[in-house]
């Protein structure tokens, strides 16, 4: 179907995008999730803001001990970035492994984290890496860790006034080793289950996407082969299941690519 | 790939012929590829006419319920909408169907399956259609949803019961292997969706451009349907992106024909994909009991099954499916004892119809799984089990006793595919060769390799007694020949086989095919079960044949070419001229060998022709993820005689590649009689990426009526295929596995 009818903005700057976004509207980057549920009719909004031309938005900076990465960067440059291979290479290869060529020339990363699609693949790292999403709003600017950001389905802790601005990353340090093994739909791209490991010297972090509505960390035993295993199935409370995969397939899906995404980080 | 290059002299055609460059034996390009390959070539969907309003289809959303009330004014009050027609609008008998009219045009008070067309509206633009569809107002009451066969053969809800004893019905072997079996709804998922464009010819009658597998069959059902004279309404061949089975039945078409009168215009209807899924046939859905028993060296005794198989809502073709499925139970082997029952039940999911291989996929998927346990049971090789059963010419047919006059090279075909060397064991870790493809989803050390085999047996052309004829003409014309015929180019090449045969027999290298509309020719049958080379083949030939007799006869020369008529070696007449001196044409009707209906058990010459072919597998699996890869399969096929390596090769090809979907991808999911999953990222096919390596061998024995001794060959790629990858699947992982599509979560055993 074609879309419903709604008005088109592209301000230039965060303020008059912030303006605009207390009239109504949508704020629009790359498109993928937004277009598609507005031509499915799932999403009606009177106006979209489209974010393409703010130029602070876009873009990747070294902080020391940390990247920051605009909120319109796309995909592709986080994958092609030497900046992210040199500090935090699981993000390079975890972008390189989103979607299409396509996709990853259009989707941003600050689209993707606001959409919050479970099946994403940046959401899993994010909160494995520790990130923090940087929001801007009508009353300032506040941060959000990324693991209190992704609320439930398709939520967020953005309120619909407010913008993502950026995403901050810390560095894996000190021989930290970090590995994302995902199982792609074989027709969507999007992540069936993906699964993040990282070992650093404060332990070893273990976060669950595509079972479960946000991604999920495991809490409990993971020394051995099937500690891995039921404590990854005990961390998926509520696995969700579709016509490819049961609920019980992700759960073992989980447990079998976190042992991989452990190994790979040894 | 192996294939002849050069003529088989023995049935070479006679020095005339031979001269013919792009004749049979060759693999002459298709007229249609470069279109296609370019985007020039017009497709149903692609169809305009000046004026033409847009279709669209109100649906049932249950798959039993009885319709209340229903309420049109909002559809009609909007802008742009021209008609809206339920099925009281309906003149004629209102009723259609492929074997037996059992469907209503529209919903009859009680819809039967989830989908079913309620209305239809006609409207200036395509949104506009819709959303006057969807603004139609229906109250339902919801009834009893019968989605289980076996609930459904339970209280003698079928289509139709098929029965086969033979033999000894009390003779046992020394060793029994029992199993069941279950395959999958798959889909035909042709690219192309449903289409259509009908004309008002301003007199009552339309001309009607529509995706199809066999005009004439539609023209009787839309005359039927709507009341009219066979003369007011002409079904035209059109551009088909894709059949394999799901244009034998209409849809959308007499809604179109209908449409376009009421309004007075031109008529446009495109299925979109979601609508697609729910708009045509599936292949049926089978449960199937068997038993095999056999003596200790490997001789088949005796042969039990039961097999049960979906029909769904309306009958389509199951009486004929549940026909196949049955008398090709026992595969391509020899067996005294034979008992086999086949039931097609009637129930409330989606009507499931024709698809590539009718039948003897499913039963295939059940003998050859079985004759693989029993080779285990007696530690034989299971390519030495099946020859050592292998059927062949002069047998009968371990079902029906049908004496087996057709070549059938069964045991050439196994020895040819055990022949082909296997492929190396691989080290790499390309994403690309490995399960799970480019994620990066898995590695070497992860994967386990396995090998498996099927073989199988299909009848050629229509069976069971129905009067299965193809006519086709042929005209000289001042540059050459035209060759006339409504059969329908589905993408298999028939047009291309066509041309080739008419200059063999005619010696002219001019030939054009033209696809005549159901008023302008005879009916040339269905284009389904592997029949066309054969019979619209065989018109062409005689046609042919005649027509290069006459041209000669008329003036007394010994030969004929572009340039004319020659005597003696000399020109005597140029084709212009013959032309000129009056109309040279021949049009043949081509019939098969008769066959006939069963008797009580089952009994009879029931089949016109056979083919065979055999498909090892090579499959990679991660048994921890569950997931595959198909790294080869080899084949060898009965082909009869090859009339253009290239077309035979892209069938078995094709063929392979959808019985590879079966075995691990390819599966309607329906619930209560719904369908979850009408869409592309839902529905899984096999793409490029996922496509095996192919090698085939041709056997060629030539067959005993086929044109130039051609056998079908577009079916036997699909059937033993499937079965091939499932035995490859259970080799590397080890698991029983008897269910296909072979999802990820049946390897690892969720």
């Amino acid at each position: 179907m074609h879309k419903a009818k709604f008005d088109y903005h592209r301000p230039e700057s965060v303020d008059a995008a912030l303006a605009l976004l207390q009239q109504g509207g949508k704020a629009l980057a790359g498109g993928h999730s937004l277009i598609p549920v507005m031509k499915m009719r799932l999403a009606q909004p009177d106006a979209l803001i489209d974010l393409g031309r703010i130029p602070d938005l876009s873009g990747i900076t070294d902080e020391g001990d940390s990247l920051r990465i605009g909120a319109t960067t796309t995909h592709t440059e986080v994958n092609q970035s030497d900046l992210v291979q040199a500090s935090v290479p699981v993000l390079c290869q975890t972008a390189g492994m989103i979607g299409d060529p396509q996709v990853r020339n259009r989707g941003t990363i600050g689209g993707s984290i606001a959409h919050a699609d479970p099946a994403a693949d940046y959401p899993t790292v994010l909160v494995a890496l520790g990130a923090t999403v940087h929001i801007q709003g009508p009353n300032g600017s506040r941060d959000v860790g990324a693991a209190d950001f992704f609320v439930d389905l398709f939520q967020t802790a953005l309120g619909e006034t407010e913008l993502i601005t950026a995403v901050t990353v810390p560095k894996l340090a000190g021989g930290a080793k970090a590995s994302y093994q995902k199982h792609r739909h074989p027709a969507s791209a999007y992540a069936v289950v993906g699964v993040c490991a990282v070992r650093s010297d404060s332990g070893q972090t273990v976060v669950i996407g595509g079972a479960s509505a946000t991604p999920t960390k495991v809490t409990g035993p993971m020394g051995t082969d099937e500690e891995v295993m039921s404590s990854v199935a005990a961390a998926i409370t509520d696995p969700m299941g579709d016509t490819y995969a049961s609920g019980e397939y992700r759960v073992h899906l989980a447990g079998v690519l976190a042992r991989r995404a452990i190994a790979a980080t040894a | 790939m192996t294939v002849p290059t050069t003529p088989d002299t023995q049935t070479a055609p006679a020095s005339a012929e031979q001269r013919v460059n792009a004749g049979i034996g060759r693999s002459v390009l298709r007229p249609d590829g470069i279109p296609k390959v370019k985007g020039n070539f017009a497709y149903v969907s692609d169809l305009q006419a000046e004026g033409m309003l847009h279709g669209a289809t109100a649906r049932s959303p249950f798959a039993h319920a009885r319709l209340v009330s229903i309420d049109l004014t909002p559809a009609l009050a909007m802008n742009g909408v021209k008609a809206v027609i339920v099925q009281d609008d309906v003149p004629g008998t209102a009723m259609y169907g492929l074997e037996h009219r059992d469907q209503p045009v529209l919903c009859d008070g009680t819809a039967r399956y989830w989908g079913e067309p309620v209305a239809v509206v006609a409207a200036e633009d395509p949104e506009t259609a819709k959303h006057a569809a969807a603004a139609i107002v229906m109250e339902w009451e919801e009834l009893d949803t019968l989605d289980d066969p076996e609930e459904a053969d339970a209280i003698d809800s079928v289509f139709r019961r098929v029965k086969v004893r033979r033999g000894d019905q009390d003779a046992h072997g020394e060793v029994v292997i029992e199993g069941y079996y279950e395959v999958g709804t798959q889909d035909q998922a042709p690219l192309g969706p449903e289409a259509g464009l009908a004309l008002p010819d301003g007199e009552g009658g339309v001309d009607l451009y529509g995706t199809s597998q066999w005009v004439h069959a539609d023209h009787e059902q839309i005359v039927a349907a709507l009341g009219l004279q066979p003369d007011q309404i002409r079904c035209h061949p059109a551009g088909i992106g894709g059949a394999f089975g799901a244009r034998e039945d209409m849809n959308l078409h007499i809604h179109c024909c209908l449409l376009a009168l009421v309004t007075g215009r031109p008529v446009k209807m495109v299925y979109d994909r979601a609508e697609s899924f729910a708009g045509h046939v599936h292949r049926h859905p089978a449960r199937m009991w068997y038993r095999h028993e056999a003596n200790r060296d490997g001789t088949l005794v005796r042969v039990q099954a039961k097999l049960l198989l979906d029909g769904g809502a309306y009958m389509s073709t199951t009486g004929a499916v549940i026909g196949n499925a049955t008398y090709f139970a026992v595969g391509p082997y020899k067996v005294d004892s034979v008992a086999i029952d086949g039931v097609g039940a009637k129930t409330n999911n989606p009507p499931c119809g024709a698809m590539r291989g009718f039948g003897a996929v499913q039963s295939c998927f059940g003998h050859e799984t079985q004759m693989d346990r029993l080779a285990a049971e007696l530690a034989m090789d299971p390519m030495v089990l099946r020859r050592l059963n292998a059927l062949q010419q002069g047998d009968p047919m371990s079902t029906t006793g049908q004496i087996i006059t057709d070549s059938l090279p069964t045991v050439d075909v196994m020895d040819a595919l055990v022949a082909m060397p296997l492929p190396d064991d691989t080290d790499s870790d390309n994403p690309l060769h490995l399960p799970g493809g480019t994620g990066l989803t898995t590695s070497r050390s992860h994967v386990r390799r396995g090998v498996g085999y099927g073989v199988s047996i299909k009848n050629i052309a229509f069976s069971e007694g129905f009067d299965d004829y193809a006519e086709a003409r042929v005209v000289l014309t001042s540059v050459g020949a035209e060759v006339h015929t409504a059969a329908i180019e589905v993408g298999q090449g028939l047009v291309t086989v066509c041309a080739q045969i008419a200059r063999s027999a005619l010696g002219l290298e001019h030939v054009a095919v033209v696809f005549d509309d159901t008023s302008s020719i005879g009916s040339a049958g269905s284009t389904s079960a592997s029949r066309q080379t054969q019979l619209t083949g065989n018109a062409v030939l005689e046609a042919a044949r005649r027509v290069r007799e006459m041209a000669l006869e008329r003036i007394g020369g010994d030969d004929l070419t572009d340039a004319g008529v020659w005597r003696n070696g000399e020109l005597i007449m140029s084709l212009d001229a013959l032309y000129d001196a009056g109309p040279i044409e021949f049009t043949a009707r081509y019939r098969h060998p008769a066959t006939f209906e069963a008797d009580e058990n089952g009994q009879g010459t029931l089949h016109a022709g056979f083919a065979i072919a055999a498909h090892r597998a090579v499959v990679e699996v991660d048994p921890e993820l569950g997931l595959i890869r198909v790294v080869r399969i080899d084949t060898a096929q009965d082909v009869g005689r090859v009339l253009n390596p290239q077309s035979v090769i892209g069938q078995i090809e094709g063929g392979i590649l959808q019985g590879v979907g079966l075995a691990y991808m390819e599966e309607l999911v329906i619930q209560k009689g719904k369908i979850l999953n009408a869409s592309f990222t839902d529905y899984l096919l096999p793409t490029f990426l996922d496509a095996p390596d192919v090698e085939a061998i041709l056997i060629e024995e030539p067959g005993e009526w086929g044109p130039f001794g051609a056998k079908g060959v577009g079916e036997p790629p699909t059937i033993s295929s499937t079965p091939a990858v499932a035995a490859a699947i259970r080799d590397a992982v080890g698991k029983p596995l008897n269910r296909v599509p072979i999802l990820p979560e049946h390897i690892v055993g969720v």
